[in-house]
C-alpha cells in the first residue's frame, strides 16, 4: 500500500519501572526474543504497509539498535523505509513532547503528495492486527478517522486505563470516556487510528488552537464529544493483551507459556518478525531440568528452570534453580543460585548472592548490568 | 582496485551416500546442528576472514542453493565492495556443459574470476564442517610467495588411505602428493582447501582444459603437475575440528560432537559466529508434564513435550507428550506424535511420525527416517 504511512506511537507507552529506565517500552525484551514493538511493526509489514515512521519520545539509540537497518520488517528496501522521528524541540520539555507535535515537526519526512492515509498504533496492546480490511472500510466510508476498538471483559479491570466508547446503531461513536462503569463487557479504544490526510492536517491545526499538551488520542476524543469530524469505529476481534505495568508485562509473558493462549496472539500466517542475532541453538547439559519454559537461542542450560522465560545467550549454571522468572539477554545465573519471581534485565550476573526472590505480587527487578 | 583474496566455494556435490537427505537438495544444503546448513560454515569462515567476494559454484539440484545464497545478505555480504553470487553451469556460444571436475568448475568461470581482479583465489568445499579464519593461512601463503597453499590436517595413519596425502618438509614445502595411497608416507591429509596465486592457476587451468587425458581435478591433475614443475607448493597445518561428513553415521556423529563439546558453537566472540537463515518462530518451548531435555541442543520454534536425551532438535520440530527420543538428529519441521520411541536415528526434514511408533529400539546402527510413519494402535 504505497499511499499509507504507518506510525508506531511510542509517546504514551506506560512505564515498566526499572525496565524502561533507559529504554522505551517498545524495545523491552519480550518472550526471550522479541522487542515489544515487534508486534506493531509486524502488523504493519504483514498488512503491506511499507513506509513506517517510529514516533520516538526518547532513547533513540535503543530503538536504532533494535531495528538496525529495518530490513526485518520491510518488504521492499528501495520503496519502503523505517525511520525514527523525534521532536528535537520538545526533547527537554516532556509535557509538550506529544505524538502529534512529533508528526508536525517531521512532516517534511513524509511524502504528503502520495500519501492518503495514516495508520497510528501504539505498542502496549499486543495483538495480531490486519490493517488491510480496516483501511478498506475506512476508504469506503469516506470518514475522516476510523478508531479501532475491541470488546473486552471488564471484570478484571485490565483495561481500566483505556478509553471506553459508546456506539450508536450505525456504528458511529457517540461518546468516549474512562471506563468507570460496571458493565461486564465494554468497548475500548485501542488508541489505533486510520486518519485521512486532510483530517491529520486538521488535527495538527486543532492542537495548536486548543492545547499543545494534547495527544492524537485526546484530540480524537475531543472531536467525538464535540461532534467534529466524522469518526467511525472498527471492531478488532483478535485477542488483545494490554500491558500497562510491570505486573501486566510479567502476567502476559507467563500467560503465553500456555499453548492455547499463545495461539491467540501468534496466528498462523501472521509471523512476528524481529532482528536476527546469529545465535547458535540452545545447549542443554546432562543435568538440565526444564519445565514449562521458553528457551531462546544461544542459551546454555545446565541447571533447573521452571515456569520461566530465558532469553538469548543466557547461562544457567549447574545447581542453579530459576523459577517463575524472566531472564533477559546475556545474563548469568551462577552455580547453586536460587532465583524466583524475578526479572533480570540484560547482562545481569548473579554469582555471590545464593538466594534471590520476589513475590507473586511484587516481582524482584534486577537492573541492567548488575552483578550480585 | 585489485582484490587480494577472493573465495570460490564448490557446492555442486550430490552426496549420494546421504540418500534421501540429498534427494531434493545438494549436499551443501543438508541441515546441520539444529539451525544451519553445511554451506553456512564455509561461507561464514570466509566472512569472518574478511573475504568480501565469494562465488558459489552450484550444479546438482541448484535451484534451492541459488535462492538460499541470494545476494549474500544472510552472511552480511550485501555491503559496499562485497559480492556473493551463485553460479550454475551455463550454456554459452560454444555449447553447454556440466562441470567435469573441481578444476573444470573453476576453469569454466575464469571470466567471472577475472572480472573480480583477484591476486589470490581461495577454493573451498561447500560441505565441510569447521570454524576458522583464513587470515593466518593467507599470511603464510604470501610470505612464502607460494603458488598454492593447501590446508592439511593430521589424520590417524590407519585412516590415511582414504585421503589425498601430502608429504612435506619442515618448512611446510610439499614434496610429494599421494592420492588415496595404500602405503602413505605421511599422515597429512588434504582438506580440499586451496589458496592459489590467480595468475599461476589461470595458466594451469587453460592448459588443463585442453588436456584430453586430464580428469580436471585439483588433487589428481593440477597439484601433481605443479609438483612436477617444481612450483612453490606449500601446506598449511590446520589443527581444529574439521569434518567432511559423507554418510548417515558420520553426519549423526558430527551432530553429537556439538552436544559433547568437541565442536563448540556457543562462542562469546563475534568473529567466529556462523551465519544462516533465521526462522520467524518463537523461542522453543519445553513442556510441563513429564517433559525432560538433557544433553541436547534445540533451535527456536521447537515444542518439546516428551523426553529428550542426546538429541539435536531443529527449527519448528514438535515432540509430543510421552514420546522418548534418544541419540537422534531431528531435522526441521518434523512432527513426532504421542507415546512414540525413537533411537539412533536421523529424521529428515518435514517427516511426520504418528503416535505409538517405535523406531530402531534395538539397533546400534544409525538409521535415516525419510518417510512419514502412521500412528500405531497400542
Amino acid at each position: 500500500m504505497s499511499d499509507v504511512v504507518g506510525f508506531v506511537d511510542l509517546h504514551y507507552s506506560p512505564s515498566l519501572g526499572a525496565l524502561t529506565a533507559r529504554r522505551p517500552m517498545g524495545t523491552v525484551t519480550f518472550l526471550g526474543r522479541y522487542g515489544i514493538m515487534d508486534f506493531t511493526l509486524s502488523n504493519f509489514s504483514n498488512s503491506g504497509i511499507n513506509d513506517i515512521l517510529i514516533l520516538a519520545k526518547n532513547y533513540a539509540y535503543s530503538i536504532h539498535s533494535h531495528i538496525q537497518n529495518g530490513q526485518a520488517w520491510i518488504n521492499n528496501t528501495k520503496a519502503g523505509y523505517i525511520r525514527t522521528a523525534i521532536n528535537e524541540k520538545s526533547i527537554n520539555d516532556p509535557t509538550f513532547n506529544t505524538d502529534i507535535g512529533n508528526i508536525n515537526a517531521n512532516l517534511e519526512q513524509i511524502d504528503l503528495f502520495n500519501t492518503q492515509y495514516f495508520v497510528i498504533a501504539p505498542v502496549h496492546f499486543l495483538t495480531s492486527m490486519d490493517f488491510r480490511p480496516i483501511i478498506d472500510e475506512h476508504r469506503r466510508s469516506g470518514a475522516s478517522v476510523t478508531m479501532v476498538y475491541t470488546r473486552v471483559d471488564n471484570s478484571q479491570g485490565k483495561f481500566r486505563n483505556c478509553t471506553s466508547i459508546k456506539l450508536d446503531k450505525s456504528r458511529k461513536i457517540v461518546k468516549s470516556a474512562n471506563p468507570h462503569n460496571s458493565a461486564p463487557s465494554i468497548d475500548v479504544s485501542l488508541d489505533t487510528f486510520i486518519i485521512s490526510k486532510d483530517a491529520l492536517l486538521d488535527l495538527i491545526k486543532m492542537q495548536k488552537n486548543i492545547s499543545t499538551l494534547l495527544s492524537i488520542s485526546d484530540l480524537i476524543n475531543y472531536c467525538i464529544n464535540n461532534h467534529l469530524l466524522t469518526i467511525n469505529a472498527y471492531r478488532h476481534t483478535n485477542r488483545v493483551f494490554p500491558i500497562f505495568s510491570l505486573h501486566d508485562y510479567v502476567d502476559v509473558s507467563m500467560q503465553l507459556l500456555d499453548h492455547q493462549t499463545r495461539m491467540e496472539l501468534f496466528l498462523d500466517w501472521w509471523p512476528i518478525y524481529t532482528t536476527t542475532n546469529n545465535t547458535p541453538p540452545s545447549l542443554y547439559g546432562p543435568k538440565a531440568e526444564v519445565s514449562n519454559s521458553f528457551i531462546a537461542n544461544g542459551a546454555i542450560i545446565k541447571g533447573k528452570v521452571t515456569n520461566s522465560i530465558i532469553s538469548r545467550d543466557v547461562t544457567i549454571e549447574e545447581g542453579a534453580e530459576v523459577k517463575d522468572s524472566i531472564i533477559f539477554t546475556r545474563s548469568l545465573v551462577g552455580k547453586d543460585v536460587k532465583l524466583s519471581n524475578a526479572v533480570c534485565d540484560k547482562d545481569v550476573k548473579i554469582k555471590q548472592v545464593k538466594e534471590l526472590s520476589g513475590s507473586d505480587d511484587e516481582f524482584l527487578v534486577i537492573a541492567k548490568g548488575v552483578t550480585v | 582496485m585489485t582484490n587480494s583474496l577472493i573465495a570460490v566455494v564448490l557446492a555442486g556435490g550430490k552426496g549420494t551416500r546421504l540418500y534421501q537427505l540429498t534427494k531434493r537438495v545438494a549436499k551443501p544444503a543438508v541441515e546441520f546442528a539444529a539451525k544451519y546448513r553445511l554451506i553456512d560454515f564455509s561461507l561464514s569462515n570466509c566472512v569472518n576472514s574478511g573475504i568480501n567476494t565469494i562465488g558459489v559454484l552450484t550444479q546438482y539440484e541448484s535451484t534451492f542453493l541459488n535462492s538460499y545464497i541470494g545476494n549474500g545478505e544472510k552472511w552480511g555480504l550485501n555491503g559496499l565492495h562485497s559480492l556473493m553470487t551463485a553460479i550454475a553451469p551455463k550454456q554459452t556460444d560454444e555449447g553447454a556443459s556440466w562441470y567435469k571436475g573441481t578444476a573444470d568448475a573453476i576453469a569454466q568461470n575464469i571470466e567471472w574470476i577475472d572480472s573480480m581482479y583477484p591476486e589470490n583465489v581461495l577454493i573451498l568445499s561447500g560441505d565441510h564442517i569447521y570454524k576458522t579464519t583464513f587470515n593466518d593461512m593467507f599470511w603464510r601463503h604470501t610470505t612464502n610467495d607460494a603458488d598454492v597453499t593447501i590446508s592439511v590436517i593430521e589424520v590417524d595413519p590407519k585412516e590415511a588411505p582414504r585421503f589425498g596425502i601430502m608429504v612435506a618438509d619442515d618448512d611446510d614445502h610439499i614434496t610429494e602428493f599421494q592420492e588415496k595411497p595404500k602405503n602413505p608416507k605421511s599422515n597429512l591429509a588434504s582438506m580440499g582447501i586451496y589458496m592459489f596465486k590467480w595468475k599461476t592457476l589461470r595458466k594451469l587451468l587453460l592448459e588443463d582444459m585442453k588436456d584430453e587425458n586430464s580428469s580436471h581435478d585439483f588433487g589428481n591433475d593440477i597439484i601433481p603437475k605443479m609438483l612436477e614443475r617444481n612450483m612453490k607448493v606449500f601446506c598449511y597445518r590446520y589443527n581444529g575440528y574439521w569434518r567432511d561428513v559423507g554418510t548417515i553415521p558420520s553426519l549423526h556423529a558430527a551432530n553429537m560432537d556439538i552436544i559433547d563439546g568437541k565442536f563448540n558453537l556457543n562462542s562469546i566472540r563475534d568473529d567466529d559466529r556462523i551465519y544462516t537463515q533465521d526462522t520467524y518462530s518463537l523461542p522453543h518451548y519445553v513442556g510441563k508434564r513429564g517433559t525432560s531435555i538433557t544433553s541436547s541442543i534445540a533451535n527456536q520454534g521447537a515444542v518439546i513435550l516428551g523426553k529428550v536425551n542426546y538429541c539435536v532438535i531443529s527449527s519448528d520440530v514438535m515432540i509430543d507428550y510421552d514420546t522418548v527420543c534418544d541419540h537422534c538428529v531431528i531435522m526441521s519441521n518434523v512432527h513426532i506424535g504421542k507415546n512414540s520411541k525413537v533411537r539412533n536415528a536421523i529424521i529428515a526434514p518435514g517427516v511426520w511420525i504418528g503416535d505409538n511408533v517405535s523406531i530402531n529400539q534395538d539397533g546400534d546402527e544409525i538409521i535415516l527416517v525419510a518417510s512419514n510413519m502412521e500412528s500405531q494402535v497400542q
